[in-house]
């Protein structure tokens, strides 16, 4: 049976691939559309089994090679790094500050370029296609890579932990497939800001403890500590979500009296 | 001549696609991520202060850049 850090583990690394997977659909789709599927399914397939392979031998590697307390600076400092990218980017959107994250508009903006693009054919090949769903999903699934790798090798060569971030991964990409080609459009509705808030919290929680460890920081309390480092981060984020609103709202009220 | 010019161009666009792969348009969280980092190994025999430098400062980091990314709409 899994643990509670292993439960944890999972539901993280699901939130965070299928943030990647949704915007990674949205670029299938639009390439599929306007060149053709098979060129289209060939690119994500071949960056899908890219992705694998980076995990499976830089995962490999950095467990026999790497010493355990340099693995958790790395690791801690990565985290933080992608936790903050998304945690800041959620709060300037959830505050007003930054457009929410719009599949359909960013879909029609694709489907737009692309129709202007000639259809370049090699055999029954669109290089087009093949390049823009390749480049699409090695970019949103490096950061998944990161993520994985770094959840996965955070106990130094436990295999168990990057099987189960791996398999976290696979699944919500999996699903994430499979209702997109049942819907067949962009996934407008998936709360995209709410998992990257999430997610977020999470990864800067982590990436706090394990980057103190590997440095030699004693945590009170071990490992509970990361729950209360969670609650400072998740009180701190909403704290600002409320004041830069309430910022925003004040400003929009400005220029409409002017 | 032209394997050197290739390399080049390989070695290039690598850095150019990690860098903005780890900083992106936020070069002040990567920055402020090491300082924290130079800081943790600093203060690691110091009792209680390690912990509460860390936290401070990734606190003080997270509303630093939100603040900076809103002034451009103020």
């Amino acid at each position: 049976m899994f643990t509670g850090s292993e439960i944890l583990l999972i539901i993280t690394v699901m939130a965070a691939s299928a943030v990647e997977a949704v915007e990674a659909l949205t670029i299938i789709m639009a390439s599929g559309i306007t060149h053709g599927w098979r060129s289209t399914w060939e690119g994500a397939s071949v960056a899908f089994f890219a992705l694998a392979a980076v995990v499976g031998v830089l995962g490999t590697t950095i467990i026999h090679h790497v010493d355990i307390d340099v693995l958790r600076v790395i690791v801690g400092t990565l985290l933080l790094i992608f936790g903050m990218q998304w945690l800041t980017k959620a709060i300037l959107r959830s505050s007003g500050f930054k457009a929410m994250h719009d599949e359909v508009r960013i879909y029609e903006k694709e489907v737009e370029e692309l129709k202007k693009e000639k259809h370049i054919r090699h055999g029954k090949r669109d290089s087009i296609a093949f390049v823009v769903s390749f480049k699409g999903v090695f970019l949103e699934g490096m950061e998944v890579v990161m993520i994985v790798i770094s959840f996965g090798l955070s106990n130094g060569n436990d295999y168990n932990r990057l099987k189960y971030a791996a398999l976290g991964a696979a699944i919500a990409i999996a699903v994430i497939a499979v209702i997109g080609a049942i819907v067949a459009k962009p996934l407008a509705k998936v709360p995209e800001n709410t998992l990257k808030l999430g997610v977020g919290i999470i990864l800067v929680s982590f990436g706090m403890f394990w980057m103190g460890e590997g440095a030699g920081v004693k945590w009170p309390m071990s490992d509970v500590f990361i729950l209360i480092l969670a609650v400072i981060i998740a009180a701190t984020t909403f704290g600002l979500i409320g004041y830069f609103k309430r910022l925003h709202n004040l400003m929009q009220h400005e220029v409409h009296l002017l | 001549m032209k394997i050197l010019k290739s390399i080049w161009r390989f070695i290039k666009s690598f850095v150019l696609f990690w860098k903005d792969f780890l900083v992106g348009d936020s070069p002040e969280l990567a920055l402020g991520v090491l300082i924290i980092l130079g800081v943790a190994y600093w203060l690691h025999n110091s009792g209680v202060w390690d912990v509460v430098a860390i936290v401070m400062l990734a606190l003080i980091l997270m509303v630093v850049t939100v603040w900076r990314k809103t002034r451009v709409h103020r």
